[in-house]
């Protein structure tokens, strides 16, 4: 059975994500922060990593770059909040989303996904990067 | 003051003549009388020293050489009662003796004197007549001469006012209405001398380049003025341009934050609602709530796609050169589809329309929008909605009016409807995320955010015409791609 890491700052996303994954019959960990995923795929591997683009601490595209560099085969699906305006509590002059997702890809990241996307979407985005 | 002078002139110059013609008159007249009585006296010294005063013929003899010797024209000898006349006078003319005292007593225009020869009985008086015509006469010729030299003059001081009046004073006058008129603010009045005079001359010459330099300066002064108005006008507008967009922009990034945010809450709300749906039996109260719910989670997604849409602005990966004409086409026919079947909308789509860089869809949603604000506009039954594409050029003149447009060519896709219009204040804020003027629930207040996001991501400009009852213009202005060639 595949595993899938998800990482996000979002209590809420990470939960239905982890119950949606599972449901389709995946083996799923979820961590809150980048730092935390990065411990999680060295203590106990992944097929595939889901990670926000936005997160306090270390942003999505750092944390791409980190897993990538350690495991340059697993495929990571990058999520963002679409836009390309910043957050208000991030410093002004904060690069946008669009940037983000732009040097997401650069960094490697398989695919991009913009929130909110559907059951479906999300099946068809995981199910393609694992069955390659 | 010319006629003023031919006044004086006038009413001095008959107590001139007067005075005059008297002083001659008298000083004439005294010298006749003078005269008339020393030739008298002559001769009553003639007859006083007679040898024989009794000599009838000596008498008669020296009174006759008083008659031929002046002027007189009576001359008899009275001696106690006789009379002895000269021979030389007829019997009736002895009568008309009538003494005088001054010249011309009596109209008889003979001066009669007598004269006492000797007092001692009988006694003697020399009466003598002298004619008072010649000194007559020549009294009236003086006073003719003096009557025509007065006229003379009379006519030559006319004559020389006339001459000062038409070189000096005219010009004059002339020079001081245009002065006047020229502080009464008309400059434009030109100094011309129609004098002789080379001091008038002059003078007109030196006003009139002081008025040239006047107008001059007026001219200059206008045009700064002017300047400084288009300047000030050019300002205002950049600065109300530069408020709007720094608006628009502070307001796209704020909402753009909300959408994301939003967009964190959608993604559990849509997850967990997917699940929820698998978990419950079809066809449930609860499974069709569900689905209820996950319809309006995905209305709010798009909601969040098009604040995103109004905030978004370097993004032009999707671009391309295109003819627009079958893009509006494609919207129009859709839009038909969307509305009721009665709007009338018509179309006037320029012949020969360049190509402009855009993204089709954004341009299609563009279309739309502003369609879509038309229709909910309309209010009258023969109301109708006109969509336009036309080219044009942008001179550097215009350009400095629109302050987002830049000189150039552009293809301008206008969207007007014959409804209810707005006013200023609802003009200013249409483009402000959520700005809505539709009821609660009726419209997102998105609408011409989305547009006017387009219209920036496009490098365009758009404008608002509108008259509350009268309907509704807005202007598209994108700008002509530049591979014209093909």
């Amino acid at each position: 059975m595949a595993r899938i890491l998800v990482i996000d700052d979002e209590q809420y996303i990470r939960t239905a994500l982890r119950e949606v994954l599972e449901r389709e019959g995946f083996e799923v960990s979820a961590a809150s922060n980048g730092k935390q995923g990065l411990a999680m795929l060295e203590d106990q591997g992944a097929d595939l990593v889901i990670t926000d683009v936005i997160m306090p601490g270390m942003d999505g595209v750092a944390t791409l770059e980190r897993i990538k560099a350690a495991h340059p085969d697993i495929p990571v699906i990058v999520i963002s909040g679409g836009g390309n305006i910043a957050p208000q509590d991030y410093e002004p002059g904060a690069i946008a989303t669009s940037a983000y997702l732009a040097s997401a890809s650069r960094a490697g990241a398989s695919c991009t996904l913009t929130k909110p996307f559907n059951r479906a979407e999300l099946m068809s985005a995981v199910s393609g990067l694992l069955s390659a | 003051m010319v006629v003023m002078v031919l006044v004086v002139q006038a009413l001095l110059m008959p107590p001139l003549f007067f005075v005059l013609d008297h002083a001659v008159k008298r000083t004439m007249t005294d010298n006749f009388v003078d005269d008339v009585r020393l030739y008298s006296q002559v001769f009553v010294n003639e007859f006083s020293i007679m040898p024989d005063p009794g000599d009838r013929d000596a008498v008669v003899e020296l009174l006759d050489a008083a008659m031929l010797g002046g002027h007189s024209s009576y001359a008899a000898l009275q001696i106690g009662d006789e009379l002895v006349a000269s021979s030389l006078m007829g019997d009736a003319e002895l009568a008309d003796f009538r003494e005088d005292f001054a010249f011309g007593d009596h109209g008889d225009s003979v001066y009669y004197l007598s004269a006492a020869v000797d007092f001692t009985p009988p006694m003697k008086i020399l009466r003598l007549g002298f004619d008072e015509r010649p000194l007559q006469e020549s009294l009236a010729s003086i006073r003719r001469v003096a009557l025509s030299v007065a006229a003379i003059f009379l006519v030559l001081s006319v004559g020389v006012m006339g001459i000062v009046s038409s070189s000096i004073v005219q010009p004059l006058k002339r020079l001081r209405r245009a002065s006047r008129a020229i502080s009464s603010g008309n400059v434009e009045v030109e100094l011309e001398s129609t004098s002789d005079l080379v001091e008038i001359q002059g003078l007109t010459k030196d006003l009139e380049a002081m008025r040239r330099d006047l107008v001059g300066m007026n001219l200059r002064l206008q045009q700064e003025m002017k300047e400084r108005e288009l300047a000030d006008a050019e300002r205002r507008g950049m600065e109300g341009y530069l408020r709007q967009a720094q608006r628009l922009e502070s307001l796209g990034t704020l909402a753009g934050g909300v959408a994301h945010e939003f967009n964190n809450v959608l993604q559990p709300i849509m997850l967990y609602t997917e699940l929820a749906l698998e978990d419950v039996p079809k066809g449930t109260p609860a499974s069709i709530n569900l689905k209820r719910v996950l319809e309006l989670a995905n209305r709010a997604k798009g909601l969040s796609r098009q604040i995103l849409t109004f905030g978004r602005s370097e993004d032009s990966s999707e671009f391309q050169s295109v003819d627009l004409r079958p893009i509006v086409h494609e919207a129009v026919t859709m839009i038909r589809a969307l509305l009721p079947a009665t709007i009338d909308i018509r179309m006037e789509i320029g012949v020969d329309i360049g190509r402009v860089n855009c993204d089709p869809s954004q341009i299609k949603q563009l279309i739309v929008n502003l369609c879509n604000n038309a229709y909910r506009a309309l209010s009258r039954p023969d109301d109708h909605i006109a969509i336009a594409l036309n080219e044009v050029i942008i001179s550097p003149d215009a350009a400095g009016r629109n302050a987002n447009l830049s000189p150039g060519e552009y293809v301008v896709l206008s969207v007007a409807d014959t409804g209810e219009g707005m006013d200023e204040e609802t003009v200013q804020r249409v483009f402000e995320p959520f700005f809505t003027t539709r009821d609660i629930g009726d419209g997102t207040g998105l609408g011409l955010s989305v547009v006017h996001g387009i219209v920036v991501r496009h490098q365009g400009d758009i404008m608002i015409e509108s008259n509350p009852g009268k309907g509704t213009r807005v202007r598209v202005y994108l700008p002509l791609a530049e591979d014209v060639a093909d």
